[in-house]
């Protein structure tokens, strides 16, 4: 799948025109006129969502715009729009994020330390092509200077889950 | 002279064993920082200011300067010697910094990048120096109404003056006003926009949005483009530094020309990476004959360099005396300041000048140790891009989620991290600027507050925003940069097309 500029515009001004929709309704739920002491609470919330939904609309009339523009060009010229993302593009962003997202639910659960071991030398191994041991010490060397930084030098404690607590970490 | 002997109270403060150590380290973070792709300075300072609670303010905000100006240079160095901006302020460097390195004349391209990047920041301190007491004064006449025609003033310059589409600039914009407006309300005890969300109740962190936007956003892109780094070799020969050192004073009208569009725009909220694609493109406008610049010619080099460092350190002032930040990265100190405590504006300079003239003295030192330092270990950072992504690009994802989550501590924000993550590659990527989103979640508060409190005075009437000589100009100069540059350029492509057709 190849995704068009087109369409990222348009799906962009959209979701910014329903930030702005939110805004405007949560702030309503508020009240957003005057009152004794001055503003009410959504007053500012509520002014700020209106712009917001005017600009996103203003956005969406340019990618319009320009996407005529682009079309006609094609047709006369038969030069294509450039993509906003090939497949290879979409496919390499895709796992990085997926691998991302692995990695913060991997924190959560498992706390961070563990994670990012898996997660490093996950990506040194699939990814970077190194052989399974070099990437997990890679991985584990990482966490080490980590935990030295975080836990030792500064004193701040990381998110961590089952596991730490049978090493005697805490 | 009254500021001369406050720089020189300053100085007896910044230079003590300690305070050199924390530049030395700052400058050293900063060039990692700024080397790697995904770690930027504005985020890289994120990172840093949860590590900084265990310090005095004066020796934090030494520790996170020192780090901007090495991630200034940390940005000239792989815009040079790799053709892959570390910055966004340093892409400019890159259309003549790399050219030259692949001539065979990486030092030079280098010496050139930091010595006027030196004499650009130097320039910029000279000017904080004399212009702070007078800034302060200035600021001390102001009232809510002048507060918030100055913040308007700031968004009105971003929309008005910045490179993207103003309709683009005003949703990153108003997306920034209304994320600061998630939580507490501050004039009124309200909860408001939290949707139910428990999380939410205690707002959103802006030090969560940058590392979010900038980290994450900058690694996506990076993945996407699916950057191979092909380095030029690195090595620094001491002969060749100082040949170029020789050759410099021969740019002294680019160098100068610069220093004043990075000053202009330092001061007023055009930030650095306008200051620098500015320079750039007036010094190519203003060069008479010689090799096309594009194909590593020097004052390629010195006119963009020159113009980001002279804004980059502009930028603390109107920080320091207004509370009004000029880039991402100074929005980003000034949340560090208020975190710790400290209100930035006029008052500052009265009360904690040790504070305030520390800074402005740490300045200069820093940015001498950082043209030394960089200089010295130029091969060793350079050796970090080599590293293959595969390796680094996972840790630097670590580092940002480690670094979001020391904020408040809250698992929360790790959804936060991921989802600005996306918002910022998006936004890159279809042209949507981050600054203003950053300077606007920093401001948000106090904007709403100085509108808040001018409503209250005038009964709730807008006359209010113009009712001395003071406020009507800001708000005048407020409206003539927002609707100004954007008609005259409309203006000029009219007349240019007329005749074609």
């Amino acid at each position: 799948m190849t995704v068009r500029r087109f369409h990222a515009e348009v799906g962009t001004a959209f979701a910014t025109a329903g930030l702005g929709i939110a805004a405007v309704t949560g702030a309503a739920g508020l009240g957003f006129g005057w009152e004794e002491s001055g503003p009410q609470p959504g007053y500012f919330p509520f002014y700020v969502g209106l712009i917001l939904i005017g600009a996103s609309l203003w956005n969406l009339i340019r990618a319009f715009m320009k996407h005529r523009a682009a079309v006609l060009h094609e047709r006369n010229s038969g030069e294509i729009e450039e993509p906003f993302l090939r497949r290879e593009n979409l496919g390499r962003i895709g796992t990085f994020l997926a691998a991302m997202a692995g990695f913060v639910i991997g924190t959560l659960t498992l706390g961070v330390y563990v994670a990012s071991t898996v997660y490093i030398a996950w990506s040194a191994w699939r990814q970077g092509g190194y052989r399974l041991w070099v990437a997990l010490a890679v991985g584990a060397g990482f966490t080490i200077v980590q935990y030295v930084i975080f836990e030792v030098i500064f004193k701040i404690p990381l998110l961590k889950g089952p596991i730490e607590p049978l090493l005697g970490i805490y | 002279m009254g500021n001369f002997d406050l720089l020189m109270h300053g100085f007896g403060v910044a230079i003590t064993p300690m305070h050199l150590m924390l530049m030395v380290g700052g400058v050293l973070m900063g060039l990692v920082v700024g080397v790697l792709p995904g770690l930027g300075a504005p985020n890289g300072v994120s990172l840093l200011i949860p590590l900084t609670f265990a310090l005095d303010p004066t020796s934090a905000i030494i520790l996170l300067s020192s780090m901007y100006w090495g991630a200034l240079f940390g940005g000239s160095t792989t815009s040079i010697l790799f053709n892959i901006p570390g910055e966004p302020s340093s892409v400019a460097t890159t259309f003549d910094g790399y050219p030259m390195a692949r001539k065979g004349e990486s030092t030079r391209a280098l010496t050139l990048a930091f010595m006027s990047a030196g004499v650009g920041a130097l320039v910029g301190v000279v000017v904080i120096t004399l212009l702070a007491g007078w800034a302060s004064n200035f600021a001390l006449q102001f009232g809510a109404p002048e507060y918030f025609a100055v913040y308007f003033l700031a968004f009105a310059a971003f929309i008005g003056m910045g490179s993207a589409s103003p309709a683009k600039t005003l949703v990153s914009l108003t997306t920034g006003l209304l994320l600061a407006t998630v939580g507490m309300d501050t004039v009124t005890g309200e909860i408001r926009l939290t949707f139910g969300l428990d999380q939410l109740l205690s707002g959103i962190s802006f030090l969560v949005v940058v590392i979010g936007l900038f980290g994450i956003g900058e690694l996506l892109s990076t993945v996407q483009e699916g950057l191979r780094f092909r380095g030029v070799s690195s090595k620094i020969d001491l002969r060749d530094v100082l040949r170029t050192i020789a050759e410099l004073p021969r740019y002294w009208a680019t160098s100068v020309r610069s220093a004043l569009i990075g000053i202009w725009m330092g001061i007023t909220p055009g930030g650095p990476t306008a200051a620098s694609f500015m320079s750039y493109g007036i010094a190519r406008q203003a060069s008479r004959k010689g090799e096309a610049f594009g194909t590593g010619r020097p004052e390629g080099i010195v006119a963009p360099e020159t113009a980001d460092h002279s804004a980059g350190s502009c930028a603390m002032l109107p920080m320091l005396a207004l509370g009004v930040p000029s880039s991402a990265t100074a929005a980003v100190m000034m949340g560090g300041l208020m975190i710790w405590g400290l209100t930035p504006g006029p008052m500052l300079f009265a009360t904690k000048p040790d504070f305030v003239w520390g800074l402005i003295a740490s300045m200069y030192v820093s940015n001498l140790i950082g043209v030394i330092l960089v200089l010295a270990t130029v091969p060793m950072f350079a050796a970090l891009l080599r590293i293959p992504f595969a390796i680094i690009g996972p840790m630097i994802v670590v580092i940002c989620f480690v670094g979001a989550y020391t904020v408040s501590n809250a698992s929360f924000d790790l959804w936060l991290v991921l989802l600005f993550g996306l918002v910022g590659y998006l936004f890159t990527k279809l042209g949507y600027p981050l600054a203003p989103l950053v300077l606007a979640m920093v401001l948000g508060h106090k904007a709403e507050n100085a509108f808040h409190q001018s409503m209250i005075l005038s009964n709730g009437s807008l006359e209010i925003f113009f009712s001395n000589t003071l406020v009507t100009s800001i708000m005048l100069i407020a409206l003539a940069l927002l609707i100004l540059p954007k008609t005259l350029q409309l203006g000029s492509r009219l007349r240019r097309k007329a005749p074609v057709e």
